[in-house]
């Protein structure tokens, strides 16, 4: 009985002491134990509103490369569409037929 | 089936000109004769088809660019007929393609001894390259145009 109640003060006084050492390490330091130079806040210097983006595609960029194998495509079937348009001008000659837009994607 | 280049002859003189030339048979993918070669037949297109190409520079390729593509019925390589006789286009067959070639210096002799006939296929050739002259000044024409109007929209952009 007498050991039974040495233990378990023995392990009380433990729990204790790992309590107190628990309550240490975590218990926020007090603000005169950390004082720390003043870093002057610096603002971000202030940038005029845009309405659009700085990045604006430019019209005269080139557009990008197709594989050579679509561009002859293209080309084949622009010379075939502009082909047709000129038989329908020989056929019936006039302004408009001459004139007249192409469908063609090579161009557009 | 008719051939452009002999409409308006009897059956018996379509015939005797069909007998001048001989039949060929041109495989896929083969070519019919390349640009700047002696132009020494002129060729009737029987069946199948016969792409005519101009070499063209793309991205600093040469590359062979449709101009034309003829049909049965239709003429090929009238050079043959005038000087210097040396072919302006390459002729290529796409599928397998029957053609008759006509020897020049057959149909020249021939024409001389039959001058209606001569006249008769001189006038349908006539026509057939005038066709041609007329189709390539509109074809320019709209390809300035284009160009025209790709130079504006550039100078407007670039304002």
């Amino acid at each position: 009985m007498d050991m039974l109640l040495m233990g378990l003060c023995m392990s009380l006084i433990g729990i204790a002491v790992t309590a107190l050492a628990f309550a240490a390490a975590t218990h926020p330091k007090s603000p005169a134990a950390t004082i720390q130079p003043q870093i002057p806040s610096v603002k971000p210097a202030a940038v005029p509103a845009r309405f659009f983006s700085d990045r604006v595609a430019s019209p005269l960029l080139p557009p990008p490369q197709v594989p050579i194998e679509v561009l002859l495509q293209q080309i084949e079937n622009h010379v075939r569409l502009e082909q047709a348009a000129a038989e329908s001008f020989v056929a019936f000659p006039t302004n408009a037929q001459l004139h007249s837009k192409t469908t063609s994607s090579f161009l557009n | 089936m008719e051939h452009e280049l002999l409409k308006g002859l009897s059956p018996t003189e379509i015939e005797q000109v069909l007998a001048l030339g001989n039949r060929m048979t041109v495989s896929s993918g083969a070519s019919l004769f390349r640009l700047g070669d002696p132009a020494d037949s002129l060729y009737l297109t029987v069946r199948g088809r016969i792409r005519l190409t101009l070499p063209m520079m793309v991205r600093g390729r040469e590359e062979d660019i449709l101009v034309e593509e003829r049909s049965p019925g239709q003429t090929v390589g009238w050079s043959a007929l005038v000087p210097p006789y040396r072919f302006t286009l390459s002729a290529t067959a796409p599928l397998e393609t029957e053609v008759i070639a006509l020897p020049r210096e057959a149909l020249r002799v021939f024409c001389e001894t039959s001058p209606a006939v001569g006249y008769k296929i001189g006038m349908n050739l006539a026509v057939v390259v005038g066709n041609r002259l007329q189709q390539v000044q509109a074809m320019w024409l709209r390809e300035m145009q284009h160009i025209v109007e790709l130079k504006s929209i550039y100078v407007e952009a670039a304002r």
